[in-house]
């Protein structure tokens, strides 16, 4: 018994949109929790950001990364079904009145949480300002899939520059900050940029609450694969996460700890992509 | 009755060479035929049951001495011998071709045995598991389920059993016997607990399981995985659909040294080392997707049965192995016979060193442990052990893969959403005598309320739940 693929969309040159029937998921789901799937019985266990939890359904956004989110994208369809999703997984994060909210991002789990979490956040009745930021236009989403429906002011950046701002959503923040606009900020995205909003937001005492990413087995807590320090404790990102306040994570580590498997995934792709050639798919 | 003669030495099982062994994840031991199974249950000299030690010595006290007698006497109609040999051990556990693999026999039911004192004790656990893979392999458990199966109406009734492990599986195939409706909860999306992604195949092939797994959904138990209790439903939830709910969630968080380096790549707890080899199958990367980093020397920290299996493990996948454990041999405690093995199979052991530092190289790496040498004292702790204090001498030792298997603690996913279920400081949920916790309706046991202990402890804890949430389950019809 497996869980039904009910749409998938092409968002951009490398993410792509999946929703697939999971009631059991749906039914609990709150923002800043997670799922865990795995795509066929020899698959790995992933974590993923969810876009939407509705009518029994959860919503991904998903990039073409390595053998296991390849393989959703070449070899599964609508109708199809993936071998395991889990969830909810993580502490969800407390939605209240905070004022002006901010939802930073710049990669593919971000832009899932970016609405998912401002529109929460617009529903309690805070002021949303989105500032999502691709790498290039090729990168970008279509419109309908960007946090412009749940964000009262929406900022798009590109690196180059392509489309939209050029620049990075650290620049526009920068701005909004000297305007005393920002309360709060969540965000996501790549660990680099991270750490660079942690520096931008901690001589303001602006509260800056983000995903830290982490490579994960069970996602429940039983494995330590996902532990971090945290003002000096380790915590498991999975569990006591994955949304840590961003002043308090010790951020080299953490980036260290996440190409633990980089020389092995990237073997593992190459013979996929090598499979996928011998079968005339790309 | 003639005098007989007693034989000393057991019948030994024969094993696969260790060159073989070691370059793959095979079974180890290969078990008794029927003609030596006979033999060795001829040793046993039937003490009588109101006093047979090894009774005493099992946790959920199986009539040893009856099934064995029911080996022998039908020595000449194999099937009908492990028939009625099975009937005596599934009376106390429904799963001795586990049982007999991992209890630690030389502590439980072998330990007393009354022919130990003259040479070996019985191979109980060798027996044990003879029954139960000539009764699986012959179908002979399939016709002795209709036996014990609830032949007669449904109860009424429906119960939760969440988790997986040796515990839930116990508690849900006794409730289903019964003829309740009994639905497993699983986090993980295979079911087993720690028997599917801890002990490795070379110690409890997985082909085990998956039959007795394929017993229970025979008879009528659900089993939901991807479901995580807590998570994706609360006991409050369970609690308003089932009429009684039993906990068997283990006790599956890692516990880490608090010591510098922790982060540092290559270091894993044996829960992540054991999952991605066993439950994801990593040793069969990439034809399975996840991988595993094994470099060329594994320090492996701490010398139980999660030790032993990690050691292992590593050895197979083409690493140099050291354990290293901060007391001496004859604290260690593992099963003996996996000591035993680790040690013939070219596992190193290197005893009184207490790990104080990761050392790691400019990638993040690392590269080396220190180690202070420690020393024994006469005086015990409170787990009767010899006190260790520390020497001040330091020792480093390189590696570039460590595991560490210090131990586990029970997984806080539920106590801490149910805030109602109480739990004791370290972590395990309070019951009383019957199992019941602090919530009406709501039964736990195994690894959930001891801590760390056995597989058949929790087997035991499973059983007596069931029994409990019969007699709750029917007086709360009863006075409706
Ligand atoms: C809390 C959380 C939320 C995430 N949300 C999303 C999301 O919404 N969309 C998305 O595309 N990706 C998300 N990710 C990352 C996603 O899990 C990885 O992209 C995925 O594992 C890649 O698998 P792969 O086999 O395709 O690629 P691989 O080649 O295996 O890996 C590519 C990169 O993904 C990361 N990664 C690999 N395995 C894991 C793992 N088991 N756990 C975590 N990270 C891993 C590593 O950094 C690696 O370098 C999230 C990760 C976490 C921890
Ligand atoms: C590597 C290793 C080797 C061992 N070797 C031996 C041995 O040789 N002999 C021996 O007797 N004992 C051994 N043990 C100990 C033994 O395995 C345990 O005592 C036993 O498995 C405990 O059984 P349990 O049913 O209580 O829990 P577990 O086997 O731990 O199972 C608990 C299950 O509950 C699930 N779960 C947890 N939380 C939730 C939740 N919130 N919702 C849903 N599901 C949940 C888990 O995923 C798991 O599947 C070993 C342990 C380990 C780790
Ligand atoms: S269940 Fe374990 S302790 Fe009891 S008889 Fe079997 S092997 Fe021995
Ligand atoms: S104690 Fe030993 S000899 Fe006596 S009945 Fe038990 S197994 Fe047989
Ligand atoms: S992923 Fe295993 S503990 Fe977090």
């Amino acid at each position: 018994m497996g869980y039904r693929i009910t749409k998938k969309e092409n968002l951009s040159a490398i993410d792509f949109f999946m929703e697939v029937e999971a009631p059991h998921i749906a039914h609990s789901w709150k923002v800043g929790q997670f799922v865990v799937l795995i795509a066929d019985e020899k698959g790995e266990r992933v974590p993923m950001s969810v876009y939407h939890a509705e009518d029994g359904k959860i919503g991904m956004f998903i990039r073409r990364h390595g053998v296991t989110t390849f393989k959703l994208w070449y070899e599964f369809d609508v109708g199809d079904e993936i071998f395991s999703i889990t969830g909810p997984l993580g502490k969800p994060i407390e939605v209240k009145h905070y004022g002006n909210v901010v939802f930073v991002s710049d990669a593919v789990c971000a832009q899932a949480e970016s609405y998912a979490t401002l529109k929460a956040m617009k529903e309690a009745g805070n002021y949303t300002i989105a500032i999502q930021t691709f790498e290039n236009a090729a990168n970008t989403y279509p419109e309908k899939y960007l946090a412009k429906s749940v964000a009262d002011e929406h900022y798009l950046t590109t690196e180059d520059g392509s489309i939209g701002i050029k620049g990075h959503y650290l620049d526009v923040l920068k701005e909004l900050i000297e305007k005393d606009k920002v309360d709060i900020v969540f965000g996501g995205g790549k660990l680099g940029s991270l750490v660079k909003l942690a520096e931008l937001t901690k001589p303001y005492g602006i509260p800056t609450i983000v995903t830290v990413r982490q490579i994960m087995v069970d996602g429940t807590g039983m494995c330590g694969s996902c532990r971090v320090l945290y003002d000096g404790e380790v915590k498991f990102a999975c569990r006591d996460g994955p949304m840590f306040d961003a002043h308090k994570i010790d951020w080299e580590d953490a980036i260290k700890r996440n190409a633990r498997f980089a020389k092995q995934e990237k073997l593992a792709k190459e013979m996929y992509m090598a499979k996928l050639k011998e079968k005339g798919v790309i | 009755m003639a005098k007989r003669e007693l034989i000393k030495e057991r019948v030994p099982t024969p094993e696969v060479p260790v060159e073989e062994r070691t370059k793959s994840f095979v079974e180890v031991n290969l078990g008794y035929d029927f003609a030596s199974a006979i033999k060795e249950a001829e040793r046993c000299i039937q003490c009588p049951p109101e006093y047979a030690p090894c009774i005493k010595g099992c946790p959920v006290h199986i009539n040893i001495p009856g099934f064995i007698k029911a080996l022998r006497e039908n020595s000449n109609n194999s099937n009908e011998a492990v028939k009625n040999a099975l009937r005596v051990i599934w009376n106390d556990n429904t799963l001795p071709a586990i049982t007999g693999r991992v209890c630690p026999q030389e502590d439980q039911c072998e330990a007393p045995c009354v022919m130990g004192k003259v040479g070996d004790p019985i191979n109980i656990g060798k027996l044990e598991r003879f029954v139960a893979d000539y009764a699986r392999k012959h179908n002979i458990d399939e016709e002795l389920l209709q036996e014990f199966a609830n032949n007669g109406e449904n109860m009424k009734g429906k119960v939760a059993v969440v988790g997986s492990g040796p515990a839930g599986l116990t508690a849900a195939g006794e409730l289903a016997k019964m003829g309740y409706k009994v639905t497993i909860f699983e986090a993980l999306h295979k079911p087993g607990g720690v028997l599917i992604y801890g002990i490795p195949e070379f110690r409890l092939p997985k082909e085990i399981l998956d039959k007795e797994i394929a017993k229970l959904i025979e008879l009528g138990v659900e089993i939901k995985p991807n479901y995580v209790i807590g998570k994706t439903l609360t006991l409050e939830e369970l609690l308003e659909e089932y009429d009684a709910v039993f906990i068997g969630t283990g006790a599956g968080t890692p516990k880490l040294l608090n010591i510098p380096g922790i982060l540092l790549d290559g270091i894993y707890t044996a829960n992540e080392f054991l999952t991605r080899i066993n439950l994801m199958k990593a040793y069969e990367f990439p034809k399975y997707d996840t991988p595993l980093t094994i470099g060329k020397r594994t320090v492996v920290i701490g010398a139980g049965n999660t030790a032993m299996d990690a050691a292992r493990s590593a050895l197979r996948m083409g690493s140099e192995v050291i354990i290293a454990y901060r007391r001496g041999r004859e604290d260690m405690t593992a099963r003996i016979e996996e000591i035993h093995h680790a040690e013939e199979e070219g596992v190193k052991f290197e005893f009184f060193l207490n790990p104080i530092e990761f050392i790691g190289d400019e990638n993040g790496k690392v590269k080396a442990v220190k180690f202070e040498k420690m020393k024994a004292l006469e005086e015990k702790d409170a787990k009767g052990k010899r006190k260790i204090v520390g020497t001040g001498e330091y020792i480093l030792l390189e590696a570039d893969t460590v595991v560490i298997a210090i131990g586990l603690e029970p997984n806080k996913v539920i106590s801490e959403e149910a805030t109602g279920l109480k739990t004791n400081p370290n972590g395990t949920l309070v019951v009383d005598e019957r199992l019941m916790t602090s919530i009406s309706g709501v039964f736990a046991g195994g690894d959930a309320i001891r801590g760390e202990a056995t597989v058949i402890l929790a087997m035991g804890d499973g059983k007596k739940a069931a029994k409990s949430i019969h007699e709750y389950i029917q007086k709360k019809y009863s006075s409706a």
